[in-house]
């Protein structure tokens, strides 16, 4: 509420008021089904995954190892030449602390997405994950962290095959 | 070397569902308008007394002069067609056998968008009087669709 307006006009209902019938409604489900063409370069991606693999591609114009892999160059636009292997280790480029689910539910304890730099990949080119095994208040930029992949029969080919990354010590 | 040969064994398709759900509310004059079909088996409309204009689905608000809406009115369950048409697909893209007729039943100034039931497509003109046919009250749900069909009056 602001200062001038104390309380908006309208009825407002609680989830009681529906559960009591004290207002009719109308309940409707889109139809919200849909594929998405994975291409040469994220279809091999996802493979790569489903095998515990994180998969990047190789320019050879402008040397740059880009993940996840893509069969053009974004930046020179010239066809990459071959796909490479990487560690599943990395280091935490830039993170949030998340107290808000993606339906909107509050939380106690936070979700941590960040961008990680994989390993083997050019400096700066990382993917979006979770943060997990760790103190919400020490996440650093610029820490170490590895995969904790799903066991290898529960692999789908999808980025959720990594279940997130934990924080490693490095001697 | 161009990357052009894609794993045999790489997915297509990243398939999914968007969950996506949504609850109406009929509004303050939407809520009795239902509410009467539901409780009463009756249309109602409000009525205008600065245009002389009935609004057919209730309405709170006059469209011509915003003057508030309170004086309701029954327009009683017989309207005339005032357009027509036959539907021969269903939903899904199937052919149906026997056409579905949907019509515009004016009521008052207004009217409803119904089905038309226990009537031949070739009986069908503009101008017939026709009559709601309800659900039976134990099965109504406060929809539009608690009136099964308009019949001819």
């Amino acid at each position: 509420m602001t200062a001038k307006i104390k309380e908006f006009p309208g009825i407002s209902l609680s989830e009681q008021d529906f559960k009591d019938g004290k207002i009719l409604f109308n309940f409707d489900k889109l139809n919200g089904i849909y594929a998405w063409d994975t291409g040469v370069g994220i279809g091999s991606y996802l493979a790569s995954l489903k095998a515990g693999v994180i998969l990047g591609s190789h320019c050879p114009s402008c040397r740059k190892i880009v993940v996840p892999p893509r069969t053009i160059c974004e930046f020179c636009f010239r066809p990459m030449d071959e796909f490479v292997p990487l560690k599943d280790t990395g280091t935490v480029n830039t993170f949030s602390l998340c107290y808000v689910t993606w339906d909107v539910q509050r939380i106690k304890e936070p979700e941590i997405p960040a961008v990680i730099d994989i390993d083997g990949a050019s400096p700066l080119h990382g993917i979006m994950h979770m943060l997990g095994e760790v103190d919400p208040k020490k996440v650093k930029i610029g820490m170490r962290v590895k995969a904790v992949w799903k066991p290898p029969e529960e692999r789908v080919g999808s980025v959720n095959d990594i279940l997130y990354f934990k924080p490693i010590k490095e001697a | 070397m161009t990357l052009l040969h894609k794993d045999p064994q790489a997915p297509v398709a990243w398939q999914g569902e968007l969950p996506v759900t949504n609850r109406y509310t009929y509004g303050l004059a939407g809520e009795k308008f239902f509410r009467t079909i539901k409780d009463e088996g009756h249309i109602m409309g409000t009525h205008c007394p600065n245009c002389d204009i009935t609004y057919v689905p209730a309405a709170s608000f006059c469209e011509r002069c915003l003057g508030k809406l309170d004086e309701w009115v029954d327009v009683g369950n017989i309207g005339d067609v005032v357009t027509y048409t036959f539907l021969n697909v269903a939903l899904d893209g199937s052919p149906l056998e026997k056409p579905e007729i949907v019509a515009f039943i004016r009521f008052g100034d207004g009217g409803l968008i119904h089905y038309l039931g226990e009537i031949e497509p070739d009986q069908v003109e503009i101008g017939l009087m026709v009559e709601a046919v309800f659900k039976p009250k134990s099965k109504r749900v406060g929809s539009i669709l608690d009136i099964k069909y308009f019949k001819p009056a």
